[in-house]
């Protein structure tokens, strides 16, 4: 292992993984925006925010465009993600394996001091695999209740009513759920973490520096070693 | 229907005669009426004193002494605090084009003492009324009465039936509802009159889209009363669900808003009705339901049969009802704290790790 890389970047993320991300970003906080007042709307606050924006009905149709925009947002990342790894173009990186969960025990043991060192990740650890799926996952979760709500009477013409409501209570359940994952592991990994305090910054430029890839990220600098 | 409605009739007026004899004691002996009063009936304790009107009329002069005096201002007040233009040159002479406009003449003297009710009656569509010409508008005098003033809160039901002077059908559909039937019948001083829902003196037009949005309010003042609504076994969630459905919170943010609402909005009354208000256990769940799709379809046409369930029906979701809705808020509520303690855990175990030093 070479010892002097501080100063080296190595390219990471991609200009559609990058504008992916920001735009999750502007569209989960639209989301959040418009949708939590109206999850407790007897809140003085929510009350604000509501009228700020323009009242309930141009609020709900902000929800609703922002969330029609995140759904086409995550299809065509499905569609990039499966057609890249489809012609062989990108390596499903992504895909979560034996070894991830093994990865979490062993992260776990070391955090208790009953493992000299954590273990050694690849592209991707855990946590940000997990979060990634929860994303994906809930994503769709978000999008199935949200139209279910945006469409009730077609929805009862198919299936029974009763959905309807469990839809409104799944979406309200799932978004509180979305947000409070963001805040305490999220905005804890790429922010407070030790590893990464002040900021992660390598989702908005694309790059992560050589030693902080080779600390967080061992197994993927080793291949990068290998191949230069 | 209609026997029924005659049988209630009769039931009412029966009522209201025992009422009134309820309200004159005969053997009650009469009360002493203050010294200044006592001037004044030297003349109009006459049943004859009467002054003829412009309009050809004929206006009685005569003040039943004991009504005054056992009306709430018998022991406060004298004649002339009301009738102040008569202190001098009286009988003057002059004479009143007719009855009414001598009552819309004389009604705002009570502002002197009621200024704040008076001014409320201002914003009132009464009062609008009133302003454009409609000398049927009522004023004070016509709700309260004059010489006769009783307290209107120990009144209620009096004070409604000075509604139906007016608003007579409207007040025959209420005197049929769950609400007016108690009232009348009952006595039950729990029950909604009139101005419960309408207000005393600012009324407002019902019609318009604001009355219309801010029902749900006025109905939750005593349907979201726990204490209140447990002596009848009623629920009290039923505000609170339709406060926490979709309509419920249109309704309720688009009445706060500062802008005028524009969509118009299912509320308590689309389904349990307005004046006729009867109680759901006695309609029926059938006839309920028949009800809530018939409220549906207004506004979302194309619905299918099975649209209306999407709405629960006051209940909160449970096993029995809406199973489906119960399980998936059981699950979240287990899973979000799951979750959340075990990311929060691993943190605070990840910042132990690493305030132990490498």
């Amino acid at each position: 292992m070479r010892g002097g890389d501080a100063g080296e970047y190595v390219v990471r993320f991609s200009y559609w993984q990058r504008f992916q991300h920001a735009m999750v970003i502007l569209l989960f906080g639209v989301l959040l925006l418009t949708g939590m007042p109206q999850k407790w709307p007897y809140l003085e606050a929510s009350r604000w925010v509501i009228e700020q924006l323009g009242g309930i009905v141009a609020v709900r149709w902000l929800h609703r465009a922002a969330g029609i925009a995140f759904s086409l947002l995550l299809l065509a990342h499905l569609a990039v993600a499966i057609g890249g790894v489809l012609s062989g173009r990108t390596r499903p990186s992504m895909l979560l394996s034996v070894r991830d969960f093994r990865d979490a025990v062993d992260f776990l043991r070391y955090c208790v001091g009953w493992a000299e060192a954590p273990p050694r990740f690849g592209r991707y650890d855990y946590r940000q695999k997990f979060e990634y799926w929860g994303l994906v996952f809930g994503g769709f979760v978000m999008a199935l209740t949200g139209f279910i709500l945006y469409f009730p009477i077609t929805v009862s013409r198919l299936l029974p009513a009763e959905l309807i409501p469990a839809a409104k209570v799944m979406h309200s359940y799932e978004a509180l759920l979305a947000f409070l994952i963001i805040l305490v592991w999220h905005l804890f990994a790429v922010l407070a973490s030790p590893e990464t305090f002040p900021m992660d910054t390598s989702i908005f430029t694309g790059k992560i520096r050589k030693d902080r890839l080779r600390h967080e990220h061992p197994l993927e600098y080793d291949e990068l070693d290998e191949r230069e | 229907m209609n026997g029924r409605y005659a049988l209630a009739q009769v039931l009412f007026i029966g009522l209201l005669a025992s009422v009134a004899l309820a309200q004159k004691p005969p053997d009650k002996a009469p009360e002493k009426v203050p010294e200044s009063v006592a001037a004044c009936l030297a003349c109009h304790d006459d049943k004859q004193l009467s002054m003829k009107l412009k309009d050809g009329s004929t206006m009685s002069l005569y003040v039943d002494s004991q009504d005054f005096v056992r009306s709430v201002h018998g022991s406060q007040l004298v004649c002339t605090d009301c009738h102040a233009r008569y202190e001098q040159n009286h009988p003057s002479g002059a004479t009143l084009p007719s009855r009414r406009a001598y009552a819309i003449a004389s009604y705002e003297t009570c502002k002197k003492c009621h200024f704040d009710t008076y001014t409320r009656t201002l914003e009132s569509v009464h009062y609008e009324l009133l302003k454009s010409g409609l000398d049927a508008a009522p004023v004070c005098t016509d709700c309260h009465g004059a010489h006769n003033i009783q307290n209107p809160h120990e009144k209620r039901a009096m004070v409604s039936r000075s509604c139906a002077t007016c608003h007579d059908d409207v007040y025959r559909r209420y005197a049929r509802s769950v609400h007016g039937k108690a009232l009348a019948e009952g006595g039950n001083q729990d029950v909604p009159a009139c101005a419960n829902c309408h207000t005393h003196h600012q009324i407002q037009p019902p019609g318009t889209t604001q009355f219309r949005l801010g029902s749900p309010e006025i109905c939750a003042r005593c349907h979201g009363d726990r204490a209140l609504m447990a002596k009848y076994g009623i629920s009290a969630t039923v505000a609170q669900t339709y406060l926490a459905d979709f309509h419920g919170v249109t309704a309720s943010l688009a009445r706060g808003a500062s802008a005028p609402a524009q969509q118009v909005v299912v509320t308590c009354i689309d389904c349990h009705g307005v004046h006729d208000i009867t109680s759901p256990r006695l309609r029926g769940a059938e006839a309920m339901k028949a009800s809530v799709a018939a409220v549906c379809a207004k506004c979302h046409a194309g619905a299918s049969p099975d649209f209306p369930a999407a709405w629960l029906s006051h209940w909160e979701p449970s096993l029995r009802h809406a199973p489906l809705v119960y399980l998936v808020q059981v699950f979240y509520k287990i899973f979000i704290p799951f979750i959340v303690i075990g990311l929060v855990l691993q943190v605070l175990l990840h910042l132990y790790r690493v305030s132990l030093g490498r």
